[in-house]
């Protein structure tokens, strides 16, 4: 055996005094280092993206295809010349607005309309979240309404406007009840969902951890439950919004205020194609606006701070 | 100079056969008969598990009885009940025959997945354990970091369990289960998950915490070496039913490591046994 690989030929005999010197007790300070560098080891730190690059990504895109659709529109308005009455251009309709705005019409549709869609969707919420709470935690109750609520959530709930007119008229009523129909299986379901995708485990740990049943609810499955919440919200929000329209659309008149639905139909009576379009673009604009301040913030919020919020191109 | 002394208790006839090299003294008294009443933190007695009324059962007449500030692995191959045992002691699962008291009261248990909230901050998860405890408000915040120190996760406290690594967050888990401040911790193969290089260093950060809070450690692994390596005392069960077939008994007078050359023969002795065991369920 040459001399240089001696080194490297183990025994069990040779390895006993590295072994005893090996095994002596790694010191506090030493042992803490060690620690320290593993986790640098397996942890990368996040990068956060500059408000610049956020604008970029999240803002740009969408513009920039919001212009494109105006400019193809007045493009085929100048090529094809059809008849105005019947294909108003952007300028109209832009025009449109703004007559409705100089009146003052505008102002109070949103107004009305804005406050109505968010009072019901408030009281949805009030109404669908303990609902939803029960309906993940009883299961009885959930077996005897569950069936009901999906089918209740699947119903347009256009269907409720004659109904509610007879039994309340022409009042606020009629549209609040349209609303909630429409919003509150929304968000009961939801919760239900979110509920259900909690994992096991984090419940078995709120048993270990002592809590009771209130601490389980409040501590544990409510905010772990938090992401389908959001989701059931979102959602409830755009039945709200959409219920609002096709109540006011069709329930004109009484005690009943003039809102965006109202502005709609009396555009199309006025046979005001321009109106009509002017008021579209509101009330969708109004659902983006709601969308945008509100609902994407918040999910981002959520998403992000449990590690669950991809961004593109990462 | 070893470091490490077994003595084996076996658990049936007393018929394993040993290699050479450890010290081995068989003992086929009862476990711990003697002034049990005075030193006793864990009590199995006669307990057996079947799920359901026709379902197959799980453990069968299982005893045991467990010292304050004892560190027992419970070791076995997969499916020889022994998270069910845990689960048992840990009030999660009812026995269906034969009872088991702990002295302490409850115990704090951690489970193979950290389980964090993970809404909450580090220190958060461990605050929240406190608080259910019933510390005040005021003296929680420092306790939970005094905590996160213990495992070394100070500088970590203010970050969502999904910013650790898994060692981390095992780590994040024992000093959440250290908040509970119950004499015994239950852990149900709490680093089974993680890569050999962080495990090996979860393992002395738990024999340093353990000697640090005198805690009475049941640990169930599937992981010969690891048992080796952490328990004074090591259970093999067998499968299908869970019955405990031997137990090992290892005098701790210095730091053990994976690598130690006793820990190596002992893991050889215990992966001879339960081979044997497995090798039951052929056919």
């Amino acid at each position: 055996m040459p001399p240089e690989t001696r080194s490297e030929t183990i025994t069990p005999g040779s390895l006993e005094p590295d072994a005893a010197s090996g095994s002596s007790v790694s010191t506090r300070a030493d042992f803490r280092t060690l620690e320290a560098g593993l986790d640098a080891l397996q942890t990368s730190p996040l990068v956060e993206k500059g408000p610049w690059r956020r604008f970029a990504d999240g803002v740009l895109p969408p513009v920039v295809l919001l212009l494109a659709l105006i400019a193809a529109w007045q493009f085929y308005i100048v090529i094809a010349k059809p008849r105005p009455d019947l294909t108003p251009g952007p300028l109209d309709v832009l025009t449109s607005i703004t007559d409705l705005w100089s009146t003052g019409h505008l102002q109070t549709a949103v107004v009305t309309s804005l406050s109505r869609g968010g009072i019901g969707f408030l009281i949805a919420v009030a109404i669908g979240t303990p609902l939803g709470l029960l309906l993940a935690e009883w299961r009885l109750l959930r077996r005897a309404l569950g069936p009901l609520l999906s089918g209740l959530q699947v119903l347009p709930s256009v269907a409720w406007v004659p109904a509610a007119i007879l039994w309340f008229g022409l009042s606020d009523a009629t549209v609040y009840f349209v609303v909630l129909m429409g919003a509150v299986p929304s968000i009961a379901n939801g919760l239900v969902a979110g509920v259900d995708q909690i994992p096991p485990q984090l419940r078995r740990v709120g048993t270990v951890l002592g809590a009771n049943r209130f601490e389980m609810a409040t501590l544990v499955v409510l905010p772990a439950a938090m992401p389908g919440y959001l989701a059931g919200l979102k959602q409830g929000w755009a039945f709200s919004w959409r219920s609002l329209m096709a109540a006011e659309i069709i329930a004109v008149g009484g005690s009943i205020g003039f809102g965006l639905g109202s502005m709609l139909q009396q555009s199309r009576e006025l046979a005001d194609l321009p109106g009509v379009l002017a008021t579209i673009l509101v009330i969708l604009f109004v659902g983006i606006l709601v969308e945008l301040v509100l609902f994407a913030p918040a999910e981002r919020r959520l998403l992000r701070r449990r590690g669950l919020y991809l961004t593109a191109g990462r | 100079m070893s470091a490490v002394s077994v003595t084996e208790r076996d658990r049936t006839d007393g018929s394993g056969n040993r290699p050479q090299g450890i010290s081995v003294s068989t003992n086929t008294a009862p476990a711990a008969v003697v002034a049990a009443d005075v030193e006793t933190a864990i009590r199995v007695e006669g307990l057996s598990k079947r799920f359901g009324k026709a379902g197959p059962v799980v453990l069968d007449n299982i005893n045991l009885t467990i010292k304050p500030g004892e560190f027992v692995c419970l070791l076995g191959a997969s499916g020889c009940g022994k998270s069910t045992l845990l689960n048992i002691i840990a009030g999660l699962e009812h026995p269906s025959e034969g009872t088991v008291t702990v002295a302490s009261g409850k115990s704090a248990v951690m489970f193979q997945e950290s389980a964090l909230f993970p809404w909450l901050t580090a220190s958060r998860n461990v605050e929240l354990a406190l608080k259910l405890r019933g510390v005040p408000r005021g003296r929680r915040r420092g306790e939970a970091l005094e905590l996160l120190d213990l495992v070394n996760l100070a500088d970590a406290a203010n970050k969502r369990p999904h910013e650790l690594s898994g060692g981390m967050r095992q780590r994040v888990a024992l000093a959440r289960s250290l908040a509970q401040d119950r004499k015994v911790l239950l852990m149900d193969e709490p680093f089974a998950a993680l890569d050999a290089i962080t495990r090996d260093l979860l393992h002395e950060e738990l024999e340093r915490v353990w000697h640090e809070t005198g805690r009475t450690i049941v640990f169930v692994t599937h992981n010969v070496r690891e048992a080796a390596r952490l328990g004074q005392r090591v259970l093999l069960m067998s499968s299908r039913p869970g019955r405990i077939r031997n137990e090992w008994r290892i005098e701790d007078n210095g730091p053990r490591r994976i690598e130690s050359p006793e820990v190596s023969r002992l893991s050889i002795e215990i992966t001879n046994h339960l081979r044997e065991e497995i090798r039951r369920n052929a056919a």
